[in-house]
Parts: structure tokens; C-alpha cells; sequence
């Protein structure tokens, strides 16, 4: 976590091969991945890395389903196979009741599981979320947290950008950034259950 | 792959339908160049179709001699005017003189009513002698007869009626025997042409009465226009037009320093001005298409820069998710081929709609090869158009895409 400004985006951006530094290196499984082509980061960005965004950055146009299936469609996945793994993870976030609603039709905080469920859908190593809770309410932000922390549990690996305290406190581990620079390293282990903090 | 390309396909036609006012006007350019490509092609392929039909009764082996050619060229108005008249004479004189000659028949029409009892139609009919029937192989006698030469010389009232005259003056009845009028002169009808069609849709050739030309000379006119059929017995028309050329200059006593002061017009004439006119439109329809599918690519390439623009942060969204360049690329060329399939439809339909109605003034068809062609070309203007587009969606900086607004 960090302030504005202090480079928290930009290290998720790298470390979802979305940038590539303009100094040192970044391994990627062992691989330099400045040195990697498009296709290779396309790649890992699609079958190592889910991202969630504060902004949600669905399609507006599709339906929940269907914009789940976007990794599975890049990943060159059969039809058959791909409806049944992006049902699979809609069910995973507790949506399986809304799979065939646009983004229009759903709240924030269903909005934000749709793209939970397709940041999981290719089982990923890790999954970054770039302030999942900032554009939602208090409430809804709960609910999200509250499946990080079930999805944290069953093994995922999860690196999240806040700048809120109390979101925070539901990492292992919590890395204070400032201009740039990690000013603090903390590995604190799981702190407060989500009821206990609001 | 194809999950990609179906996928690619059902985004386009949703992103297409999405904006539908923008995708009809940016394709126009491509619907107006596949509509005059292939209305060019069906009015060409009626063209040929009934110029090919016409033209049998034009016997290549016919020549004709008159005193001005069928279409005119840079002649002077004056000098055609002052030419010399053709003269029955010179069918006789030319079948003692030419070597090539297989039969002659001169002809002399003027146009004017045939009328019975009450019944009256408007057609053009011609004087000429027995021989006509050895000029021309698509005049045939469906019944009755032709006229005789003792009839000719006699200057009998007797006509020879086409299939049209037959039917809309008698209907059901047999014509033989019966009387018509010609102008004020009472004819008996002794014989019935069968049915030839019309001349390139432009005059029906079932319209025309056949009278001997001695009664058309007592009766109408002797200093009328004439011109004479030479039916050739060679197929060589070059050498025998140039042969009969020196009959006639002799014939009509012209120095060697003269120029020609009669026409020999041949079937070939109308060949080369048919292909003339057929150049003339089929140049015309090429410009025209080449013009608005110039246009009509121009318009795709910029509803694509619009359509990449504004969905720059998709575009970002979907390299987060794993697209990799070339799926991008893919994505938005479809889009640009899509639209211009279906404004190639488009165009095709409302052709189509034409064509039918063409139909109705000369037989025609759409030629499928070329419609074929048209859409073919119009998913190749999709693919150029789209290039730049797409290939600069394919190179967004993700990043930069995921932060535009």
C-alpha cells in the first residue's frame, strides 16, 4: 500500500507483464520478461495472471457468462468446455443466478465479482486487484473482501493495491511503498476477520 | 482458433448493429460501387444477350449497299445529302459484274398504318422483289406465300404480313385471303412471316409487311429511299465488300480520284459499334465503381479509427486478459471486413431490385459471377481499409488503453 503516486500501480502493472521495467529485471518464472515478445506476455497475462480493476472493466455489451469467457476465448479453449469453467467460477463468486445479465443489470458489488470470476476462470498463479473496492460501497467492498479471503484460503495467490488501511490488514504480507521506493516490508500474518474491522 | 474467429464475428456484428445509423452511412460508398458494378454487368450482359439474338437477322454474309452508312461517322451533312440515289439497277448490274454475289433484293419502306375494319396498327413495310427471301435466312413463310415476279412487275396488291400484324389484326382467324389496308391501297394478304423477335428491344421485326416493290414503286414512291441486300457467297466479306466497292465506283462513274458517294454497311458495322457502346458503358460503370469504392474505403477506414478509439480501454482490457497483438488485429479487421460484406449485400439487394426492373424494358440478368466478384471485392476493400485501424488497436500500449477514458 502507499499513497497516490508512490508507484503502487506501476509494480502491479509490471508484475502482471502489462509493462516491462525501464531498469533492472523482472523473472517471470525464471524467465526475463523484458526480454519476452508480445506473444509470450499475452500469454502469461493470460494463463498466469487475473486481474481485477477498480473500475471493473467489463464489456459492457455481454452478458456476465460471456465476459468470463473472454480468457478461455484467448486461451483458445473449446466452446463446450469454456461455458462450463466460466459457469463454474460465476457459481465460485455466488453469481450463478445472474450469468446471462449485462454489466448495466448488476450492482457494483456484483459487477465486481463478474470480474473476480474471470480473473480466477484460467486458474491463475496470481491475482492482482488494483483497488477492487474503491469504486464500491462499504458494504459491497465487504462482500469482495470476503471472497478474496475465501479465494485466499483455498490457496490463491493475491496482490492487492490499497491505500486503505483496514484493507490491508487482510494481508499476510504488507509492502508500504513511497516515491517509488518499498519503505516498509511487513509480514504480519492475517490480522482481524472482515466482521471485526467494520 | 476458430472460438477466435466466431468470437471476432459475433463482436462485430454486435458492434456493427450497436451503431446502425454510423455503419449505414460509413458503408454507402461500398453499397453505391457494388451496385454500379453490377448494374453495369447486367446491363452489359442484356445488351450482348439481345445484341446477339438481333444480330441473326443480320446475316454476317449480307451486305448492304445504300447511300449513307448506318452510324454516322465525320461525314458532311451536305455531301451525304447530295449523294447520288441508289438505284434498283445496280442489283442487276452487280449480280452480271461481282463474282461474289449470291443473291440481290433492293428494298424501299416508309412507315405507316395497316389497318382492318376497325383495327389499325402503326408498322413499317417495304417493297422488294422474290429474291428477298434468298437474302435474308430469318424471314420465313409460317403460311401463305411469298409473292411471285409476275406479281411484282404487275404491281399486285398483295402483302406478306409479319406474325405481329397477323395477331393483332385477326387474332384467332386465318389471315390468307383476307383483305387489309395499307395507307388508302386495298391489299390481299397471301402470306404470314413467322415470328423473329424484336431488334435489341427497340422495334419489333413481327411488325413489318412485305409488299412486292413494283406495287410500292406505283403506289407510294419511286424516288424513295432505297437500299439493296447482297446476299455473298463467300465468307470472306473483306475481299468481296472491296471487290463490289469497285463494281459500284464503276457503276456510278466516280474518277479514281473521287471519293465513295455510297455506303456498304455490314453486319460487322454494328459489331464494332456495339462493342464501341459497350466500352462506352462498361468504362463508364468502372469509373464510377472505382470511385465510390475509393470513397467507400476511405469511409470504413475512418469509422475503424473511430470504432478503435473508442474503445481503447476494451482494447486494454482485453490485452490484460491475454489478447495478444495479432488477436486484436484480428478483431478489428473482421469488423472491417464484416461491414463491408454487408454493405457489398446491401448494394447487391437494391441491384438485384434494379435489375428486375431493367428487365422490364430489355431482357437482362444479374451475372452471379460478377456479384460474386463485387462482394469479393468489397472484403477486400474491408481488409485495406481496416489494416491501419486495426493493426494501430493491435499496438496500444495496454496500460495507456486500461487509463483512457
Amino acid at each position: 500500500m502507499g499513497p497516490s503516486g508512490s508507484g503502487k500501480s506501476t509494480l502491479m502493472n509490471m508484475i502482471g507483464c502489462l509493462d516491462t521495467p525501464t531498469n533492472g529485471t523482472y523473472e517471470f518464472e525464471g524467465e526475463l520478461v523484458h526480454e519476452m515478445d508480445d506473444n509470450q506476455l499475452a500469454s502469461i497475462r493470460n494463463r498466469k495472471i487475473g486481474f481485477v480493476f477498480q473500475t471493473f472493466n467489463l464489456l459492457p455489451k455481454a452478458t456476465a457468462l460471456r465476459n468470463v469467457e473472454v480468457p478461455l476465448i484467448y486461451a483458445n479453449i473449446s466452446r463446450m468446455e469454456r461455458l462450463e469453467l466460466a459457469k463454474e467460477s460465476l457459481t465460485a463468486v455466488g453469481l450463478g443466478d445472474r450469468m446471462h445479465h449485462k454489466p448495466s443489470e448488476l450492482s457494483g458489488g456484483q459487477r465486481q465479482r463478474v470480474a473476480i470470476a474471470r480473473a480466477l476462470v484460467n486458474s491463475p498463479s496470481i491475482l492482482l486487484a488494483d483497488e477492487p473496492t474503491g469504486n464500491l460501497d462499504s458494504k459491497s467492498g465487504v462482500e469482495i473482501m470476503k471472497i478474496f479471503d475465501e479465494l485466499h484460503e483455498k490457496g490463491n495467490t493475491i496482490i492487492l493495491v490499497t491505500h486503505e488501511e483496514y484493507i490491508a490488514d487482510h494481508a499476510d504480507r504488507t509492502i508500504h511503498l513511497f516515491d517509488g521506493k518499498v519503505k516498509e516490508d511487513v509480514r504480519n500474518g492475517k490480522k482481524a476477520e472482515p466482521e471485526a474491522v467494520f | 482458433m476458430f472460438g477466435l474467429i466466431w468470437e471476432n464475428y459475433r463482436i462485430s456484428l454486435s458492434s456493427i448493429f450497436a451503431n446502425k445509423s454510423r455503419s449505414i452511412l460509413s458503408v454507402l460508398g461500398i453499397v453505391i460501387g457494388v451496385l454500379s458494378v453490377t448494374l453495369m454487368g447486367t446491363m452489359i450482359s442484356g445488351l450482348d444477350a439481345t445484341f446477339e439474338k438481333s444480330m441473326a437477322s443480320f446475316r454476317s454474309n449480307v451486305l448492304f449497299i445504300s447511300r449513307m452508312d448506318w452510324f454516322g461517322g465525320d461525314f458532311d451533312w451536305w455531301e451525304l445529302r447530295n449523294r447520288p440515289r441508289i438505284k434498283q439497277e445496280y442489283g442487276e448490274k452487280l449480280r452480271i459484274r461481282s463474282q461474289f454475289v449470291e443473291a440481290v433484293a433492293p428494298t424501299s419502306d416508309r412507315g405507316g398504318s395497316i389497318i382492318r375494319k376497325d383495327k389499325q396498327i402503326d408498322t413499317r413495310f417495304f417493297g422488294t422483289t422474290p429474291e428477298y427471301l434468298a437474302t435474308n435466312d430469318n424471314t420465313e413463310i409460317a403460311s401463305g406465300r411469298f409473292f411471285t415476279e409476275g406479281e411484282n412487275r404487275s404491281g399486285t396488291r398483295v402483302v406478306i404480313i409479319g406474325a405481329g400484324i397477323a395477331e393483332a389484326l385477326f387474332e384467332d382467324e386465318n389471315p390468307l385471303g383476307q383483305h387489309v389496308k395499307l395507307g388508302n391501297h386495298k391489299f390481299r394478304v397471301i402470306g404470314v412471316t413467322g415470328e423473329m423477335g424484336t431488334f435489341m428491344g427497340l422495334f419489333s421485326l413481327d411488325n413489318q409487311a412485305i409488299i412486292p416493290l413494283g406495287t410500292f414503286q406505283r403506289l407510294f414512291s419511286r424516288r424513295g429511299w432505297m437500299s439493296i441486300r447482297v446476299k455473298l457467297n463467300t465468307s470472306n466479306i473483306d475481299e468481296a465488300k472491296e471487290e463490289i466497292r469497285g463494281h459500284m465506283r464503276v457503276i456510278r462513274g466516280l474518277k479514281p480520284t473521287e471519293e465513295d458517294n455510297f455506303a456498304m454497311p455490314h453486319s460487322s458495322t454494328f459489331e464494332s459499334q456495339y462493342q464501341a457502346i459497350k466500352l462506352a458503358i462498361g468504362g463508364t460503370g468502372i469509373f464510377i465503381t472505382a470511385l465510390s469504392l475509393i470513397v467507400g474505403g476511405i469511409g470504413i477506414m475512418n469509422i475503424m479509427f473511430v470504432s478503435v478509439k473508442e474503445r481503447t480501454r476494451e482494447i486494454g482490457v482485453r490485452k490484460a486478459l491475454g489478447a495478444t497483438q495479432r488477436m486484436i488485429l484480428s478483431q478489428f479487421l473482421m469488423e472491417a471486413i464484416m461491414i463491408c460484406f454487408l454493405g457489398g449485400l446491401l448494394g447487391l439487394g437494391i441491384a438485384f431490385g434494379f435489375s428486375k426492373v431493367i428487365n422490364q424494358f430489355f431482357p437482362s440478368v444479374m451475372p452471379y459471377g460478377l456479384a460474386m466478384g463485387a462482394i469479393f471485392l468489397s472484403v477486400i476493400i474491408g481488409i485495406v481499409s481496416g489494416l491501419i485501424p486495426s493493426s494501430r488497436a493491435a499496438r496500444l500500449d495496454p496500460i495507456e488503453a486500461l487509463r483512457y477514458e
